[in-house]
């Protein structure tokens, strides 16, 4: 024993295996020896299944692991190139945000980004653009970056570990659709332990993940190099997020929605100066995500309100993806990136002009130039010097970029996007004329003034001043561009689109318009001036533009390159010279209309322009209609005498859908009559039956080209070449019917080859939008519903893309509205200032679309659970604040439960651990979108902020809940089963509403109530004349009742749902303020200091119950003599005096004395004896007892021992039996 | 809390869309210059009865007439159907009337709706009920309406003046819509019909009958037209009769005409009883006549006829943001207007091609995405 403790202490030799040599040898014999035999043993059947139950069982799992995998295939509608896809960046404060998209902006672009300001969207890849946001560190900014992220990258300082605000952040986003989630682990430099390290990441790694699932991605930075995160880590982060997949949400696939990069204020300025305070016009600028935009949607923007959209233009993207051509990853020039609200874009678009902004230290040329050249504007410039300037300015990644853009200078849809100006130029009319008188000054001026604010003014004045002096902007733009690097004079080259058309090709010229070749600009100003007027005059159908516009139609027909459809229209009026592009552009729309004739004959000319300002009052419909018919003059062979006289302002027609008149039939007994529909039947040529659906698709290309239109404004008329050709002759009929032959080839051709590529294609499709792809090979065969669902939905898709692609750009968007991906430039009117005061480029501005019937307020019902976090339990009516889908609003719930009958019972306080029901008023939300629930906004606030988490279930004009009320009332006079009961009821009337009502009292007697007690019974007014007391009701019972009893009413009242919500105006306020709103109850009693009220009658006390003294039976003595035995009272009570029989003295004779002696002895006797017994017997009974209960112990002992050795048994056989088995 | 805006709109025309959609949309509605200018200014009696026909399938829907009803305010409310509803339709119009919204209220309703309808059945304004059980029903199966729970039995028939009529009508609810592409409009391959009589010799109706086939025999031979002569209770208070045909296609399109001759309402007492010496158009030419109808409806070609363009374009556009086409023959008045409403409304357009060679028109549109909100989720 001494020997082995000694040994302990000393540190064993590890065992060290033989490499050689005999022992050594024979190991690896063995083991060759043993796999050997394990190939020959091997048996194929081995693991095949024994047992039928096991087999079955296995299967069934399987097939549930299957179906589990299984999620409805959503439906992607977004057709097109995607919007980028935003990175949120999420965590608590400290951890390493900023740094983060620093870096990896900096990997993207190889660009220094100073700081991070708003979305900054790069090019990513061939395929990919992506967004980086960095979330805000307040609860409302972390729930509207919640709505817009695809992906969130939440950041988790590793040293310090979770904190509550990556929880809320899930929680958040669990909510609102769970975009995809990746943990980013920082400050893992501070460990100096690797085993702790090790340790602590593993730890965080598993609460990470039973937060989201089993192997979310949780990603590790160790520590900075240089300040910043070590290049191959960001690398890979990088990889991550370049194959990430981002499956639709079914929110945001049914919402547009557009997170806003870029926000500027157009107010007229002299608005401002006038009041200060007054209500902004603010543009917002953004990629259109979601789903298609219509020109007439409302929008919500995120902490301000709701607002209809003044104007939509698509515009040309910023940042558009590297162009087609085969190569290998995007080249460093084609990385663009664009964050306009980080001062970083370099290039700013507008609906009408293009900013260009360089850095101070790149540009390279001297002090001098400089002045001269801001000063020098008015001159000309000879166009060597410009040259030289220019290339001395050209910075290669600018340079570059610009090549790659499309800068377009119309928007890409001229249609709405003219539009849409026309309409802001009608009412900003006014004001212009005042700019134009003194533009200079103001602009210096306002220069000043908002130097602390962001460039509001450089967009306004590229907005909307067309005389302006170049050098006045310049000045202006330089002075006011962001606060940081006022001294790097931030130069802004203003390129007017009027350029491109001097000098054919636009690309080029926005390259050179940095700010040095204002020589041309210069040279152009007169035109824009005209043009511009040109257009002005055009709103005001002036007569005087006829001549040009016919010189444009001339012309409008060179037109030398073209980069896709978009750019068709672009091309065409870069062609045209320096002659007025308005009216070219018009006549252009019109001729595309040429094809959608008989849509003009249906919605007239109204079509086009009442989708494009949503801001126009909607009751000029009817107006509009008539107008426009004028306006236009289809000339088309149908004439419609009925709409015409539909339209002729009879608005009172009575609606029938029948419309046939029996007078102008034909005679269908005529055989030429009837046979001209033979075909129609199955009786006549099938053939030519088909033919008839065959037609359509060749047909109906053609037909767009035929039919005319005339311009009232100039007088001329339009009509297609087609149709003069054809007058031509016979030749152009029969090579028409040629082409249309060939033509019906080729369409069953491809419809041929379409069919046959849909069914092989459309499942790997499939895959790459929706599924992780490894899943769906092996279930493509066994899940044949699911199948076909997916199909069907491809199909629908692929029939949508097909339809639309048939259509024309301009009818295109009238149909579907902008498209997701779109770069979009959304004008909103009457925008309170605030927001314009305290925006704050850190808060990302989220714009959301509103759907159908989604403005509407009322009542929503939810079902809701308390977070398990949250301490307390909520209480009915107290304020909370809920966020549904793109609104944050505070309401005051009212808590419910359904009962079995489907009863909703009001709950004062939210149950446990229950879910519940919540109703509430507030703007309506469709049915299952998730709601989240806050109470306290504040930053301070240790405790997690989420309190409960719920879903719509329903809308409910009609709020029923109910609560229970129980009616008590006292009998103030009791007839044989009737009684009067006052107190219940307060009136008459109350009676009314009551009778029949089931009541009850404490005794259990149940009754009914009938009517309101009429005077003469019972209810005599105390006093003769005065009024009888009211609502004493006459009730009936079962029974009797006592005077003494208590009746009461049980009742069900239904509870009102406060009819209060108020929306959240987070960004109407300085950031830092938290928003303040209804307080509850007891916020308010905690401030002024009151104490909760209580109701001593709600306190439970001892119960006392006096005992009931009930007063003796009385039977008169006539009765009880009648009486038989049996019924007689027997137990006389006792009297007080004794009867005179008892009082008698008993004196008894000698021999009767000593027979009583006797007796007495002999009981006595008696007794003894049997006192005695007792005790022998009791003795006898304990003995036996004792013995019983050893006994007892014995037997069960041995029991025990039997039931050992049974079992011992038992598994031993079943031991035996499975080694037979798995043998 | 918050002011209603309401959308202005002018006149009586187009009033059941009008509503219909508002109500869909949930957009207030105030209608102004209704019947302004006329000696009986104001809402006409069976406008009155739709309005409350909407009041009676919605919840918490507020309707604002003023004295003269000249103007009318309607908020629409949820629209929640249920079952053990009857309604009185008047003798203004026929049941037609109101049951062209109603079908489609009733596929956006909450609970599956099941109404009782009484007044007229069959008239000549208005599409019968036959013609929607025959018609318009297989209509809606283009959209994904399930056709098991469509019902409309006719309990008893009425023609005007008196009405009498009473069906039954069962509409499931949906959840959405499905896209159609419709454009297959096939060749006519049946002929059924059906004709009434109601208080008047059963031998009209087979003179109907037989002067239909007549026309249709040339043509056809698998034509087949019931007749349904109701006595008593069953045919309501007026004499009258009646027919409506409808040609299926193979490719599953029904085409309909229906007619019927009764004596016409009068506006005072005693014009009925003026009026009920005219003499009714005779049978046989009635039959022939509609024959001659449903001919032509078919030489129009499209996939419906031009009653049910209409109601074809609202389905259209309250599809989900899929592409519709279907193909109509030439456009009635009464699509026309539905078009403009549908524009107005939902903010949907169609693209609206001509087909010269057939005569025929195609039209395509981007649904509206337009979602049952009103069902509980559970």
């Amino acid at each position: 024993m001494a020997m082995d403790s000694g040994a302990d202490g000393q540190s064993h030799k590890a065992h060290r295996s033989r490499h050689s040599g005999a022992s050594a040898k024979k190991k690896t014999k063995a083991k060759n020896k043993d796999q050997n035999s394990d190939q020959k043993q091997q048996n194929p059947k081995a693991f095949a299944f024994r047992s039928n139950a096991k087999a079955k069982r296995l299967q069934s799992r399987a097939v549930e692991k299957e179906q589990r995998r299984l999620h409805l295939p959503v439906i992607d509608r977004s057709y097109g190139e995607l919007p980028p896809f935003v990175v949120v960046v999420q965590g608590p404060p400290q951890v390493g945000k900023s740094l983060l998209i620093k870096t990896l902006v900096k990997h993207y672009t190889k660009h220094n980004l100073p700081d991070v300001r708003g979305p900054i969207t790069i090019v990513s890849g061939k395929q990919r653009r992506l967004q980086f946001v960095e979330c805000p560190n307040d609860i409302n900014g972390m729930i509207d970056a919640a709505k817009f992220a695809d992906l969130a990258l939440l950041l988790i300082d590793g040293s310090y570990g979770f904190e509550m605000e990556t929880f809320e952040f899930l929680n958040i986003l669990q909510v609102h659709g769970f975009p995809k989630v990746m943990g980013v682990l920082t400050h893992l430099d501070k460990f100096k332990d690797v085993k702790k390290l090790k340790k602590t990441k593993q730890r965080l790694k598993h609460r990470f993940w039973t937060e989201i699932y089993d192997g979310a991605k949780l990603f590790y930075l160790s520590g900075l190099i240089h300040g910043k995160y070590p290049k191959r880590e960001v690398h890979n982060l990088a990889r991550f997020i370049s194959v990430m997949k981002f499956p639709p949400l079914s929110w945001r696939t049914s919402h547009p929605y557009i997170l806003v990069d870029r926000f500027e204020d157009v107010t007229p300025p002299e608005r401002v100066q006038m009041n200060s305070k007054c209500d902004r016009n603010v543009t917002l600028y953004g990629y259109l995500r979601g789903c298609n935009l219509k020109k007439g949607t409302k929008i919500h923007i995120a902490g301000v309100g709701d607002f209809s959209l003044a104007g939509v233009t698509g515009l040309s993207d910023p940042c558009p993806l590297p162009s087609a051509a085969k190569k290998k990853g995007p080249r460093d020039k084609e990385k663009l990136f664009y964050a306009p609200m980080s001062g970083l874009g370099d290039l700013l678009y507008d609906k009408d002009a293009v900013y260009i902004n360089i850095n101070d230290h790149f540009v390279q040329y001297s002090k001098v130039d400089e002045m001269g050249g801001t000063t020098n504007k008015g001159n000309k410039r000879d166009v060597g010097e410009a040259l030289v300037k220019s290339l001395q300015t050209i910075k290669n990644p600018i340079d570059e970029k610009l090549e790659k853009s499309k800068i377009s200078l119309f928007s890409q849809n001229p249609n709405s996007s003219l539009e849409a100006e026309d309409h802001n130029r009608d009412s900003d009319e006014a004001p212009k004329l005042i700019r134009d008188i003194e533009p200079l000054k103001q602009y210096q001026s306002n220069g000043e003034e908002d130097e602390s604010e962001f460039d509001l003014d450089s967009s306004e004045s590229s907005d909307q001043d067309e005389g302006v002096p170049e050098c006045a902007m310049l000045k202006s733009e330089g002075r006011n561009f962001e606060e940081g690097n006022a001294d790097a004079s931030e130069r802004l080259g203003r390129v007017k689109e009027q350029v491109e058309f001097h000098n054919g090709r636009k690309r080029r010229k926005a390259i050179f318009g940095d700010g040095v070749d204002h020589s041309n600009l210069k040279s152009t100003d007169e035109e824009n001036e005209g043009d511009e007027d040109d257009d002005d005059d055009d709103d005001d159908n002036d007569e005087g533009e006829n001549d040009r516009s016919n010189e444009d139609n001339e012309s409008c027909s060179g037109s030398e390159f073209s980069d896709g459809d978009e750019e068709d229209l672009k091309s065409e009026e870069d062609g045209m010279g320096n002659i007025s592009k308005w009216r070219a552009s018009l006549v252009e729309r019109a001729s595309k209309k040429q094809n959608i004739n008989l849509m003009q004959l249906v919605y007239g000319k109204s079509a086009s322009t009442s989708n494009t300002s949503a801001n126009e009052v909607k009751d000029d419909s009817e107006n509009e209609e008539s107008d426009e018919d004028e306006f236009f003059k289809p000339k088309g062979q149908r004439a419609k005498n009925s709409i015409e006289g539909l339209d002729g302002g009879n608005i009172n027609t009575e609606d029938c859908s029948k419309s046939t008149k029996f007078s102008e039939l034909k005679n269908w007994k005529e055989e030429e009559v009837y046979e001209s529909i033979r075909d129609r039947f199955v009786t006549g040529d099938w053939s030519k039956g088909a033919l008839r659906n065959q037609m359509l698709e060749a047909k109906t290309e053609e037909d767009d080209m035929d039919g005319d239109f005339e311009d009232l404004e100039t007088g001329e008329k339009h009509e297609s070449h087609q149709k003069d050709d054809s007058s031509n002759g016979g030749i152009q009929k029969e090579d028409d019917d040629a082409i249309e032959e060939r033509r019906l080839k080729k369409l069953a051709l491809r419809a041929k080859f379409d069919a046959h590529y849909d069914g092989s294609e459309s499942p790997e499709e499939e895959t790459d939008v929706q599924n992780g792809g490894k899943f769906h090979r092996s279930q493509a065969n066994d899940s044949g519903y699911y199948d076909k669902l997916k199909e069907e939905i491809e199909l629908q898709k692929q029939i949508n893309i097909a339809e639309l692609e048939d259509l024309d750009e301009t009818t295109r968007l009238e149909i579907e509205g902008f498209r997701t991906g779109m770069y979009l430039r959304l004008e909103v009117h009457d925008v309170p200032f605030e927001m314009i005061e305290y925006f704050d480029p850190c808060h990302p501005i989220l714009v959301g679309g509103i759907g159908l019937g989604e403005e509407n307020v009322g009542y929503m019902q939810t079902r809701l659970k308390r977070h398990r976090w949250h301490k307390k339990v909520l209480k009915t009516r107290d304020p909370i604040i809920v966020s549904i889908g793109w609104r944050r609003y505070q309401t005051t719930p009212v808590y419910a439960i359904e009962d079995q009958n489907g009863r909703h019972r009001m709950l004062k306080y939210t149950p446990e651990h229950m879910h519940c029901l919540a109703m509430f008023w507030g703007p309506l939300a469709p049915p299952k979108t998730g709601v989240l629930a806050v109470q306290n906004l504040s930053n301070n606030q240790a405790a997690f902020r989420i309190i409960a988490t719920a879903y719509v279930l329903e809308f409910n004009h009609a709020a029923r809940i109910v609560k229970k009320i129980k009616l008590v009332g006292y009998p103030c006079k009791i007839f044989k089963k009737t009684a009067l009961i006052k107190d219940m009821f307060t009136s008459d009337l109350e009676v009314a509403r009551f009778e029949g009502a089931a009541i009850r009292t404490v005794s259990g007697i149940r009754g009914q109530v009938k009517k309101a007690a009429k005077e003469e019974i019972g209810n005599q007014p105390k006093k003769k004349g005065g009024q009888a007391r009211e609502g004493i009701a006459r009730c009936t019972f079962e029974d009797r009742i006592l005077m003494s009893d208590i009746v009461f009413l049980r009742a069900w009242t239904q509870v009102e749902v406060p009819q209060f919500y108020n929306p959240l105006t987070t960004s109407l306020q300085p950031r830092q303020k938290t928003w303040l709103g209804m307080k509850t109850v007891a916020e308010l009693r905690r401030e002024h200091n009151l104490s909760i009220p209580v109701n001593k009658d709600s306190f439970y006390k001892p119960v006392e119950r006096k005992a009931r003294k009930f007063n003796t039976l009385v039977i008169p003595k006539a009765l009880q003599a009648d009486l038989p035995f049996e019924s007689k009272p027997k137990n006389i009570p006792h009297r007080k005096r004794p009867l005179l029989e008892d009082r008698r003295a008993v004196v008894m004779e000698p021999h009767e004395r000593k027979v009583h002696a006797l007796v007495q002895h002999l009981q006595l006797i008696r007794n003894d004896k049997m006192k005695k017994r007792k005790l022998k017997e009791e003795q006898k009974r304990k003995e036996v007892e004792a013995q019983r209960a050893k006994d007892e112990q014995v037997l069960r002992k041995r029991r025990r021992e039997e039931r050992q050795e049974r079992y011992r048994e038992q598994d031993k056989l079943k031991k035996k039996i499975r080694r037979h088995v798995e043998a | 809390m918050g002011k209603i805006t309401y959308k202005r709109l002018k006149g009586s025309q187009n009033m059941r869309q009008r509503l219909l959609l508002a109500t869909l949309k949930s957009t207030p509605v105030l209608i102004e210059d209704i019947h302004a200018g006329d000696t009986l200014p104001g809402l006409r009696p069976h406008e009155i009865s739709l309005l409350r026909l909407f009041e009676k399938l919605t919840d918490d829907c507020l309707i604002e007439i003023n004295e003269t009803g000249t103007k009318l305010k309607y908020k629409p409310g949820i629209i929640v159907g249920g079952s053990h509803l009857v309604h009185d339709c008047g003798f203004s119009r026929a049941i037609g009337y109101f049951l062209e919204p109603l079908i489609l209220l009733g596929l956006f309703a909450r609970k599956t709706l099941v109404i009782i309808l009484k007044g007229i059945t069959n008239d000549s304004k208005d599409p019968s009920v036959d013609t929607f059980r025959s018609t318009t029903f297989p209509l809606l199966r283009h959209f994904g309406v399930p056709s098991e729970g469509l019902k409309l039995e006719i309990k008893s028939r009425g023609v005007s003046p008196h009405g009498g009529g009473e069906v039954h009508l069962t509409i499931p609810t949906v959840q959405h819509l499905t896209a159609t592409m419709w454009t297959d409009e096939g060749m006519v391959k049946r002929i059924r019909g059906e004709a009434f009589t109601t208080r008047v010799s059963v031998q009209l109706g087979n003179e109907m009958i037989y002067a239909a086939r007549g026309i249709f025999n040339r043509l056809l031979p698998d034509v087949y037209i019931a007749s349904d002569y109701r006595k008593r209770l069953e045919a309501g208070n007026s004499p009258g009769y009646g027919i409506s045909l409808v040609a299926e296609t193979t490719s599953g399109c029904c085409i309909s005409a229906d007619t019927t001759v009764s004596y016409p309402r009068g506006d005072e007492e005693e014009d009925i009883e003026d009026e009920g010496k005219k003499e009714l158009i005779p049978a046989a030419d009635v039959g022939e006549e509609l024959a001659s109808v449903l001919l032509e409806e078919i030489e129009k070609g499209g996939v419906v006829d031009s009653t049910h363009q209409g109601l074809l374009f609202l389905l259209c556009a309250l599809c989900p943001k899929d592409v519709s086409k279907v193909r109509v023959g030439k456009l009635s008045p009464y699509g026309i207007e539905t078009l403009r409403e549908i524009r107005d409304f939902l903010d949907v357009q169609f693209v609206i091609k001509p087909d010269p060679s057939t005569g025929t028109v195609i039209l395509k549109c981007w649904g509206s995405g337009m979602k049952n909100l009103s069902r509980k989720t559970t």
